[in-house]
């Protein structure tokens, strides 16, 4: 049993144009105290599957259908009302600091407080030594919490959003693409940072990200997802010795490797294709070098190949 | 983003606008009044002239009849000659203002963003000074010292006052314009400032001056209007805001509805409608108003 | 730098702005052929006057001692005495612009409040029938000639439904047979009703509009998306987080249209016969009455000086990230 499992989601976004198929039948579980990576192109669907967890997607996106289990209850028949206790208490997000997800005119110590006053009621002292062990946890000099936003630099800003993240001790977080603006060196730090405190606090995670490298410096078990689905979902160790999906093979080729080995980089060839009117049959064919014509056809089964090591593809092998 | 974009798109997402049209609409019908003016006083000036003429069976001002449909004003003058008369000269002034106050913005716009440094602390320094201008205040002094009550002083004291708010919103668009890569390009390749500027810049900013010309016209027709219902406007013309002064001070405000409600309505509606086709327009300059 | 000596460098700005508007005020007022002492002496003055006038304004020397004159005269808030009413013009000034005041500040104040309450919640509505209803009555309010809308207020609620005077700030009868505290209120306020309810109809629009467009643009922030992910209530959600930053461009343009409101202030104290400044500027300009002409426009430019003073301090507490 997973702390939170995934069936069959299915999510379109209604445009002008017509309905952009974002996520089509993915299922996954997280165990708890798992950290899972979601990796992909960017426009691959991770962030609306992080979205619909909080059940925070814009107006104009549908959940079609699937479900969400959390903690044995299905996160889409629940009330607004229900999710408002939900949000933060038992599922939070770390956000990409360097996109604004601190509001600037209130300081920030306030904006941690809000949340823990929303879900507990705890009196004001104890919120505000809360706030100063997180922020040592993140380190950050706990006097530095009374400022604003912008007198942070963009790496103590994000430090302070995952403190933010873990204010009311979440069951599971979703980390989306929290250290893609930073600086490498920043970056970094941030990713050990949140290693150590995932190891520290026995969190389960969901980290998504379109790089390969950070994907795979911090989860044990990654999903790999292509235009609106998850081609293959494994161990970090057995995905990386022996990709089975041909783009999971072709996204590694095209990120030099962690271990510092010197190899060829090749980019994916082709371009991602329009979520308006994807392709038929296996929505990776018209990329892959091994399609053949039962790929144009029908799309491939998303099937345990090995034990706890999954893939949707025709060829596998 | 580059903002210009083909004509035709831009046409087509205005036109797709519901406030769009209705602007347009309006202005098309207050365009066809301005056009019949002539034509409806040259039937018998003496009698249709708005403000000399007089018809001789009338006496005071009369509720509409089929020889004046909209009635008469106190001196036995047609009211929809005036009406259709006040439609040229506000057309006449809020186009000319805003033509001028806008081409005035959007230089001053384009040379401080460009230039930056002294040239741009100076500059903007005046628009914060003209900014805190009272306009109709001003313009009333203005008319007192002068005596003479000139439509063309008017529109020159509205041209050399209304130019801030283009100035300040252009410069800002020219100082991102500036950090874009292709004018990085045209500027290593040894083009001239003025080439930059005029042929990189402007036509970027097009919209955007098209956009605040609307709302130049707008305060301009307004303004214009209330100085005529002050009686500071050119006496030798006949404006709606006169129209409704001289309804006003006659006292038959409120006895001769006939006579006080079209003047205002017009005055509202074309003034409305120059800011619906700016804000129709403004949707499509700046996509971040539209629904994602 | 402190919000305190941001306040002092903005104050210093303000009256260096003052003092380049009053030298525009001399130079347009010496632009007029013939004797300068056209503005300040009246025909209808004895001798003796003229000569202390001119004695006071230094009208026998030089332009550029004149100049000086003038600009310490305006400090001292000398302005000569009013051809109409015979007396000196700062006593004159002083009570039209409390009159003024009262009008403007409470019409200011009630129409934000409005426009930037109905701009946030239909924002938050968008696309609904509410966000058009309210959009489509804005731009129809926005664009209303402001003397027109008071003279239809006049004949709904005073001349149909003869619920309010018809124009005037008090009822001299009534005050005129020692009327009490509450009898002076009520009749004033009885007459302020329908003027402040055109100023709020003629404001209400624009900062609703603004916030509107505002709150549109900050819904798409990520903090927002961070309030809502923290479990906050929609309310908070709009109101702590969203409308909190709207209202930033909100306080910017009001400082930028404060010039443009005092002119339809103008119009609608002339309309309703309120005995304020604006009013004041109309009348003395067509009976020719310089110096009062002259001193009233200094007082309002000064006031939307003042004005956009404020509305800088304002914008400056209300946002932190504002570099002084």
């Amino acid at each position: 049993m997973g702390i939170i499992e995934i069936e069959n989601l299915k999510i379109y976004y209604k445009t002008v144009k017509g309905y952009v198929k974002a996520v089509e039948n993915v299922s996954f579980n997280i165990e708890k105290g798992e950290t899972m990576g979601l990796v992909g192109e960017s426009g691959c669907g991770k962030t609306t599957i992080g979205m619909s967890i909080m059940r925070l997607l814009p107006r104009n996106a549908k959940i079609i259908g699937g479900k969400i289990i959390f903690e044995g209850e299905d996160l889409i028949k629940k009330r607004e009302e229900e999710m408002e206790k939900i949000r933060w208490k038992e599922i939070s997000m770390i956000f990409q600091a360097a996109m604004n997800a601190l509001n600037p005119v209130y300081k920030i110590e306030n904006q941690i407080l809000e949340a823990i006053y929303a879900h507990e009621n705890i009196s004001k002292k104890e919120a505000v030594e809360r706030v100063s062990r997180l922020y040592s946890l993140v380190g950050i000099d706990p006097r530095r919490a009374k400022e604003y936003p912008h007198e942070y630099s963009g790496g103590m800003k994000q430090r302070a959003v995952i403190a933010m993240a873990l204010a009311c001790n979440p069951k599971f977080i979703i980390a989306d693409e929290p250290t893609t603006a930073l600086d490498v060196m920043v970056q970094d730090q941030i990713i050990s940072e949140i290693k150590e405190i995932q190891k520290k606090l026995q969190m389960t995670m969901m980290y998504i990200s379109h790089d390969i490298s950070v994907i795979a410096e911090t989860c044990k078990r990654i999903g790999v997802m292509y235009a609106g689905g998850i081609v293959e979902y494994a161990d970090a160790i057995p995905l990386f010795k022996k990709p089975l999906h041909p783009y999971t093979k072709a996204l590694m080729n095209s990120f030099p490797s962690i271990k510092g080995e010197k190899k060829k980089l090749t980019p994916v060839p082709g371009e991602p294709p329009n979520l308006l009117n994807p392709p038929s049959g296996c929505r990776f064919h018209p990329r892959c070098s091994k399609a053949k014509s039962l790929c144009r056809k029908k799309a491939p089964k998303f099937v345990e190949y090995q034990h706890r090591h999954f893939v949707a593809c025709h060829y596998v092998g | 983003m580059k903002i210009i974009r083909g004509k035709s798109k831009t046409w087509d997402l205005f036109i797709k606008s519901t406030l769009g049209k209705v602007g347009l609409g309006l202005l098309i019908t207050f365009a066809i009044m301005a056009v019949l003016s002539p034509i409806w006083i040259a039937r018998n000036p003496q009698i249709y002239d708005p403000l000399t003429g007089k018809d001789p069976n009338v006496f005071g001002s009369i509720p509409p009849t089929m020889a004046h449909p909209l009635g008469t004003d106190q001196l036995g003058r047609d009211l929809l000659s005036q009406l259709l008369k006040g439609s040229q000269i506000a057309f006449l002034v809020g186009i000319s203002v805003g033509v001028f106050s806008t081409s005035i913005g959007t230089l001053i716009g384009l040379i401080s963003g460009y230039y930056r440094g002294k040239i741009e602390i100076v500059l903007m320094r005046l628009t914060d000074i003209v900014m805190t201008l009272p306009l109709l205040p001003l313009l009333i002094v203005i008319s007192g010292i002068f005596g003479r009550k000139d439509i063309r002083m008017i529109v020159l004291v509205l041209s050399l006052a209304g130019w801030t708010l283009a100035a300040r919103v252009i410069r800002s668009q020219t100082l991102t314009l500036k950090e874009r890569p292709y004018i990085e390009s045209a500027r290593v390749s040894g083009a001239s400032n003025m080439r930059i500027i005029f042929k990189h810049i402007a036509p970027n900013i097009l919209p955007l001056t098209f956009l605040y010309m609307t709302i130049g016209v707008t305060y301009a027709i307004l303004t214009e209007a209330g100085l005529g219902f002050l009686g500071l406007s050119d006496p030798t013309i006949s404006s709606w805001g006169m129209m409704l002064q001289w309804c006003f001070m006659s006292g038959y405000t409120f006895k001769a509805l006939y006579w006080m409600i079209p003047p205002g309505l017009c005055i509202s509606a074309l003034a409305l409608s120059f800011y619906l086709v700016g804000y129709a327009m403004e949707e499509i300059v700046n996509p971040r108003l539209r629904e994602r | 730098m402190s919000l305190r000596r941001y306040t002092v460098m903005r104050f210093i700005q303000l009256l260096v702005t003052f003092f380049i508007v009053m030298t525009l005020i001399f130079i347009l007022f010496r632009l007029m052929p013939g004797d300068p002492g056209v503005f300040l002496i009246s025909p209808k003055m004895s001798e003796a006057a003229k000569e202390t006038i001119r004695e006071q304004f230094g009208l026998t020397k030089s332009i550029p001692e004149q100049y000086i004159f003038f600009i310490k005269n305006t400090l001292k808030g000398e302005f000569g005495d009013s051809f109409y009413y015979g007396r000196p013009v700062k006593d004159i000034l002083f009570e039209k612009i409390l009159n003024s005041i009262v009008l403007f500040t409470f019409g200011a104040i009630l129409a934000y409040a409005i426009g930037m309450t109905i701009g946030k919640i239909i924002a938050w509505k968008r696309g609904s029938k509410t966000d058009t209803f309210f959009t489509m009555v804005g731009l129809g309010f926005w664009t209303f000639f402001p003397p027109w809308l008071g003279l239809i207020l006049i004949w709904i609620f005073s001349y149909r439904l003869d619920l309010f005077p018809l124009g005037g700030m008090i009822t001299p009868d009534v005050w005129a047979f020692n009327p009490t505290l509450s009898q002076k209120i009520i009749d004033f306020l009885h007459h302020l009703a329908l003027p402040l309810m055109a100023y709020v109809l003629m404001w209400f629009a624009g900062s609703m509009l603004i916030m509107r467009n505002s709150m549109l643009e900050t819904l798409r922030e990520d903090y927002i998306l961070t309030a809502k992910a923290k479990g906050l209530k929609d309310k908070v959600v709009r109101d702590k987080h969203a409308a909190r930053n709207a209202m930033l461009p909100v306080v910017t343009s009001f400082s930028m249209s404060i010039a443009f409101s005092f002119g339809g202030g103008v119009l609608i104290e002339t309309v309703f016969s309120w005995p304020g400044i604006g009013r004041t500027i109309v009348d003395v300009t067509l009976l020719q009455d310089y110096p009062l002409a002259q001193a009233s426009f200094m007082v309002i430019t000064l006031a939307v000086l003042i004005a956009n003073f404020a509305a800088d301090i304002v914008y400056a507490y209300l946002d932190p990230r504002v570099k002084y």
